[in-house]
């Protein structure tokens, strides 16, 4: 039972930093960047890198954590930008095409095959029967720091305020002295370094390869979209959902089902789950959770 | 203090909505811009505030051309204060958090004094500071935009509408407000107006603005003495006040 919840939380924590990015960059410039999930990746490749050419662990992830933030601006002011000044289903496209082409600057430099960090093996810890590796909570404890931390940045500090007020309404943020423009490239930093991390934290626990954005582009917007595309800080908990869901479909004994005694859906359909929720919640409660009928006045 | 000059202006590829409107107000002055609904009153604001870039003509403060500087450079190097005719406060935000956006402008060591300052003066306010914007009454909201707008002490403000909405009462509170912040800080307000009766009892000079152009400009007192400009441009219900 623990285990199931375990599994189900490490899986959470790791969609949670992409969707948060994704629902926190959505609500200022109005489209869903697909290419986020392409900066994980970009992330993870990285940390990977640097480390084999000789930088330490916590050097090559928060170089890499860094490198992807000013990487997200530097594609924001080249491309998206731009692309919004005509529409912003254009921008979408374009983020679409952005991912496609990362995906292929990947394969040219990284191939097929799959890569790990160099990580120091840790004596695996137990906990109320649950087998846990060290990794896994070093991750879980970083993914809810970074959480935490952008949950006091957006909600206790003035630039928190100024995030709040150009998502709300832009126009009058700009007549209030906001620099709209500057803001939002700092939230976009800010969304290219926490996608970083939600790749560092997969690579920690496992191995990267060039596919692991496109297996996370479903249950990333499965959370965001729970959440209230827009709302930040509820994407945590659309994340908690999908994972939860996604643990279910695959620890579920299908046996009597299929007339077996054991039978187990493959990893490879958690998908599904995001998928099946996805679905649902767009015919029923397409704003997300947390709103039922129009509130934006 | 403020000046435009011949100004055009118009959306995106749309053809001119402003045709060449002068118009200029001073420090200590309220000037109201009246005329009917569409004739590009909103638009002359937008303009003089810089989110329309004009076509031609200029915008001038203090005789330095300022047509083509945005919204947020005026009001933060210019005081320039602008109040949008709807969505003007942040509706997810709390009051406070309203107030204290309109206060960052200010130095650090003044920004508390002026909160509470204003605060004490509209007590309607005071009591509210935690709930979301968007929970005030629409009165309560336009008071709240006011006051977001007086917070960094601007020496312009640009007002439009300001007493859309509200009951009698209130929209004299509310010009009353007004006329105080011309006398006590010396301020230059521009304030676009439909209760033309009432906002010229507040303002100095008044312009009538018909299809884009300035069809009359005089002092407010003539304007409200004048019984063809009360038919033709306030409307036959005033007769009657
Ligand atoms: N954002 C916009 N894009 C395109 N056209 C606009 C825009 N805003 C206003 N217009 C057009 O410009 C003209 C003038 O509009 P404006 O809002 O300036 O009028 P107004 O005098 O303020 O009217 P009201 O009294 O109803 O507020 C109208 O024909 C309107 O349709
Ligand atoms: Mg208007």
């Amino acid at each position: 039972m623990f285990q199931f919840f375990s599994d189900a939380l490490l899986r959470a924590a790791d969609l949670a930093l992409i969707a948060v990015a994704l629902s926190a960059v959505y609500s200022l410039i109005r489209f869903p960047n697909v290419a986020l999930v392409q900066y994980a990746v970009v992330g993870a490749f990285l940390a990977i890198s640097l480390q084999s050419a000789g930088l330490g662990l916590v050097a090559a992830a928060a170089l890499s954590t860094l490198a992807v933030g000013a990487l997200a601006v530097l594609f924001n002011l080249a491309i998206f930008e731009r692309l919004l000044k005509v529409e912003s289903s254009i921008a979408l496209i374009g983020s679409l095409a952005l991912s496609m082409i990362l995906s292929a600057v990947f394969l040219l430099v990284y191939g097929p095959t799959a890569y790990r960090l160099q990580l120091p093996v840790l004596a695996p810890i137990r906990l109320m029967g649950v087998r846990l590796t060290t990794w896994q909570l070093w991750t879980l404890g970083l993914s809810v720091v970074v959480l935490a931390l952008f949950a006091l940045l957006l909600l206790r500090t003035r630039l928190g305020a100024e995030m709040r007020a150009v998502a709300t309404n832009a126009p009058l943020a700009a007549a209030t002295g906001i620099e709209t423009r500057r803001v939002t490239n700092i939230v976009v930093f800010l969304s290219g370094m926490m996608a970083a991390i939600g790749g560092i934290t997969l690579a920690l626990r496992g191995s990267v390869s060039i596919d692991m954005g496109t297996n996370l582009l479903l249950p990333v917007f499965a959370a965001a979209i729970l959440g209230g595309l827009g709302n930040a800080l509820s994407a945590i908990v659309g994340a908690i959902v999908i994972a939860l869901a996604e643990t279910v479909i695959t620890n579920t004994n299908l046996g009597p089902l299929m007339g077996e005694a054991v039978w187990f859906l493959p990893a490879s359909y958690a998908p599904v789950a995001s998928f099946a929720i996805l679905v649902l919640f767009l015919l029923f409660r397409p704003r997300g959770l947390f709103v039922s009928e129009v509130t934006r006045v | 203090m403020i000046e435009a000059k011949e100004l055009r202006a118009g959306y995106g590829d749309g053809a001119d909505i402003l045709h060449g409107v002068s118009l200029n107000a001073h420090a200590r002055e309220i000037v109201t811009i009246l005329g009917p609904n569409g004739c590009g009153k909103s638009t002359l604001l937008k303009t003089i505030a810089g989110y329309v870039i004009p076509r031609a003509g200029q915008v001038l403060i203090d005789g330095m051309d300022a047509g083509h500087i945005p919204i947020q450079r005026k009001v933060r190097h210019n005081r320039v204060g602008y109040v949008p005719q709807t969505d003007n406060v942040f509706g997810t935000l709390t009051v406070a958090e309203n107030l204290r956006l309109g206060a960052a402008l200010l130095p650090r060591a003044e920004r508390t004094a002026r909160f509470e300052e204003l605060l004490a003066a509209y007590p309607a306010l005071a009591g509210k500071l935690n709930r979301k914007a968007s929970a005030l009454s629409g009165g309560e909201r336009q008071v709240l935009s006011l006051v977001r707008a007086l917070m960094p002490r601007p020496q312009i403000l640009l007002l439009d509408e300001p007493s859309a909405g509200l009951s009698p009462l209130m929209m004299h509170e509310v010009f009353d407000a007004i006329a105080e912040v011309r006398d006590k800080h010396d301020l230059c307000i521009l304030m676009v107006e439909q209760n033309a009766f009432e906002a010229l009892g507040v303002a100095d000079r008044a312009y009538v603005l018909a299809l884009g152009k300035v069809a009359l400009t005089a002092p407010a007192k003539d304007l409200l003495k004048d019984p063809a400009m009360r038919q033709l441009y306030l409307g036959g219900e005033i007769e009657a006040a």
